[in-house]
């Protein structure tokens, strides 16, 4: 079997690894280019440390900033063309989703999956053993179903100061008729292993830069995967497909691409590749852009529609005492008491991380902080004192928002061409009050922990910053998380969704589309470890239909 | 002592010693001809001389992070689990 997969991200990566295992021949087509050496470095002299500061962007193959915004919001979520993806970049955080996260639709909201929780657990412990996870299986029991006898690979990370702080507050309180719980949040960098887990890599050693950049590789990406790929995977960056062809009878037949060399314009040759098998893993908006592009798998007209992400709030204060931030790994527990239960009916539910980067994201400390002092005029010890007193105290949370599956929200084809020639992705995109219900209650439950905490609320929304919006009256702002899902939804049904149950698209027997454009909800749990549970799940399909 | 050595620590609170042992004076002292005392803070600080951090030094020797008593992002590798430890404050 000759297979083509489009895109070497989290899925894709781990598609090709399975294939090649079991004799497939696999050709992975990566639009990016190779990482360039120089990442931490340019991390380090960049002004703004945003998630694609440090990698190598090329003409051909741009990245999320090609985006054009249409909607009433901005849609503000990167994603990076490289080879290892946004997967190269992201924070490392694998919350498994909660078994009611898979039934949004019983409570009127967006869509159900086709089968629940339990299906997809044996794949959710298959990737955490792929990926290398650091959990503690009784612990993330408090709030989840976890197998009997499960171990992850790695014990938990330990927990940062500040998490012991919060949670010797906060442990047992209500909020809003919540009972908090400090939970640890499951990471995907490396720890202490269990027994018959090899560890690849370091170990963390806190280098606390783990969105955009992991200097000791402790933190997984996808490039650790394709490093196991068999002799049978072939990868050829730079080359970007832009046409999946299918014959009449719907059978995908060969793709397309575009091959460049040159970083800095579009000039490139044409090419194409025979396949008995096509599986498109090139992010959620790449993967719907090329289907539209290829005019296939749209008899639903679903494709490109469902849009999701989720809009993050960000609150932050100070605590009473220093906390030491802007050490270890970004996030290390969470509050996982808002993510389900009666009240999703009637507004979003929602995850929140304890932030351990002070302002970080949130307002650009300390460099902010210095600046403020500097214009109030202080010099000297004076200045020394006060940023060291500031910062030393400062934390965040961060709010992650169910957003529900609404065809509105959706992907097409913009006239602009990128220097390809290829159309860049048009994002029409808003928050239903639905999500803004969500957004609020947010912001009232972050109120009342901080009061628990005795924490002084240096938290605000002006109307000139970028994403700002009024609700009930209240300001809010909502920030990109960069889980992009939705745009090739997976269903029950060719009338009314993209994919199947597994990834394979209803109008083509040999066409996948997989990643969180899959998804038919996205729950408040980041998405790559969801991603990659399916991505096995429709490997193991693909490999034992061609047996 | 020199007159931008000490100007500096006269700004930035840090003294003439912790200044000097960024390795970063010559650097600094050539670019700040002529700044402003915020210019001058901000490199000192943040790293940062008119939009642009001008070395990967410049950034690991940021004051602010000293003044916090932590490293920048990206700079350093404290070890498994220091996270854990009741923060240092000031470097002082």
């Amino acid at each position: 079997m000759r297979a083509v997969v489009v895109g070497a991200g989290f899925a894709g990566s781990l598609v090709a690894k399975v294939l090649g295992d079991n004799g497939f021949r696999v050709l992975v087509l990566e639009a990016g280019a190779e990482p360039n050496e120089d990442a931490v470095s340019r991390f380090r002299t960049a002004l703004v440390k945003s998630p694609l500061k440090p990698y190598r962007r090329t003409a051909a193959a741009p990245s999320s900033d090609y985006l054009i915004n249409t909607g009433p919001y901005a849609y503000s979520s990167p994603y990076l063309r490289m080879n290892g993806g946004t997967g190269t970049a992201w924070t490392g955080i694998t919350p498994r989703m909660r078994p009611d996260d898979f039934h949004a639709a019983d409570v009127g909201r967006g869509r159900n999956w086709p089968w629940g929780y339990d299906v997809l657990e044996p794949y959710y412990r298959a990737a955490e053993w792929e990926i290398g996870i650091a959990a503690d299986a009784d612990e993330q029991r408090q709030h989840l179903p976890v197998a009997d006898g499960y171990r992850y690979p790695m014990h938990a990370l330990p927990r940062t100061y500040l998490d012991h702080a919060v949670a010797s507050v906060v442990d047992g309180a209500l909020v809003d008729g919540h009972e908090l719980l400090v939970v640890g949040t499951p990471q995907a960098r490396n720890g202490i292993p269990v027994p018959g887990y090899r560890l690849d890599g370091q170990r963390c050693a806190g280098f606390a830069s783990c969105v955009p950049i992991c200097p000791e590789n402790a933190k997984y990406t996808p490039h650790r995967t394709q490093k196991q790929w068999s002799a049978t995977v072939e990868l050829r960056t730079r080359c970007v497909v832009n046409r999946v062809h299918a014959d009449e009878s719907g059978r995908v037949t060969k793709v397309s691409y575009q091959r460049y060399e040159d970083d800095t314009s579009g000039r490139h040759t044409r090419h194409s590749e025979e396949a008995d098998v096509v599986v498109l893993a090139a992010h959620a908006i790449e993967n719907a852009k090329l289907l539209l592009m290829s005019r296939l798998a749209n008899s639903s007209d679903q494709v490109g529609r469902n849009l999701m992400d989720h809009p993050a709030l960000l609150t932050w204060a100070l605590m009473p005492q220093a906390v030491g931030p802007f050490r270890g790994p970004g996030s290390t527990t969470g509050i996982e008491a808002f993510r389900g239960g009666p009240d999703r009916a009637r507004r979003a539910p929602f995850r929140i991380e304890i932030g351990n980067w002070g302002w970080g994201w949130a307002a650009g400390s300390p460099d902010s902080d210095t600046a403020e002092f500097v214009a109030a005029g202080l010099r000297g010890q004076a200045l020394r004192e006060a940023v060291g007193d500031r910062v030393s105290r400062q934390f965040a949370l961060q709010f992650e928002i169910e957003q529900e599956a609404d065809p509105e929200n959706r992907v097409t084809l913009a006239a602009d061409l990128d220097p390809l020639g290829n159309p860049r992705p048009s994002i029409h995109y808003g928050l239903s009050d639905y999500v803004k219900d969500g957004l609020l209650a947010a912001k009232r439950a972050s109120d009342g922990i901080f009061e628990l905490l005795g924490a002084d609320d240096h938290t605000s929304y002006k109307p000139d910053e970028e994403r700002y919006f009024e609700h009930d009256g209240e300001p809010l702002r909502y920030w990109g998380a960069g889980h992009s899902g939705g745009t090739h939804v997976m269903g029950t049904s060719p009338r009314d969704s993209v994919v199947d149950q597994w990834q394979r698209c209803w109008d083509h027997p040999n066409l996948y589309a997989v990643g969180c454009g899959s998804m038919p909800s996205l729950g408040t749990s980041n998405p790559s470890l969801t991603m990659a549970a399916l991505a096995l799940r429709t490997a193991e399909h693909l490999v034992s239909r061609a047996r | 002592m020199d007159a931008f050595v000490e100007l500096s620590a006269e700004l930035t609170g840090f003294s003439a010693e912790e200044l000097t042992s960024t390795g970063l004076v010559e650097q600094y002292r050539a670019l700040a001809d002529g700044a402003s005392e915020a210019e001058i803070i901000q490199l000192w600080y943040t790293g940062v001389w008119r939009g642009v951090i001008p070395t990967e030094r410049a950034y690991a020797e940021g004051l602010a992070w000293k003044a916090i008593g932590v490293s920048p992002p990206g700079s350093a590798a404290p070890g498994f689990g220091s996270w854990e430890q009741r923060p240092r404050r000031s470097a002082r």
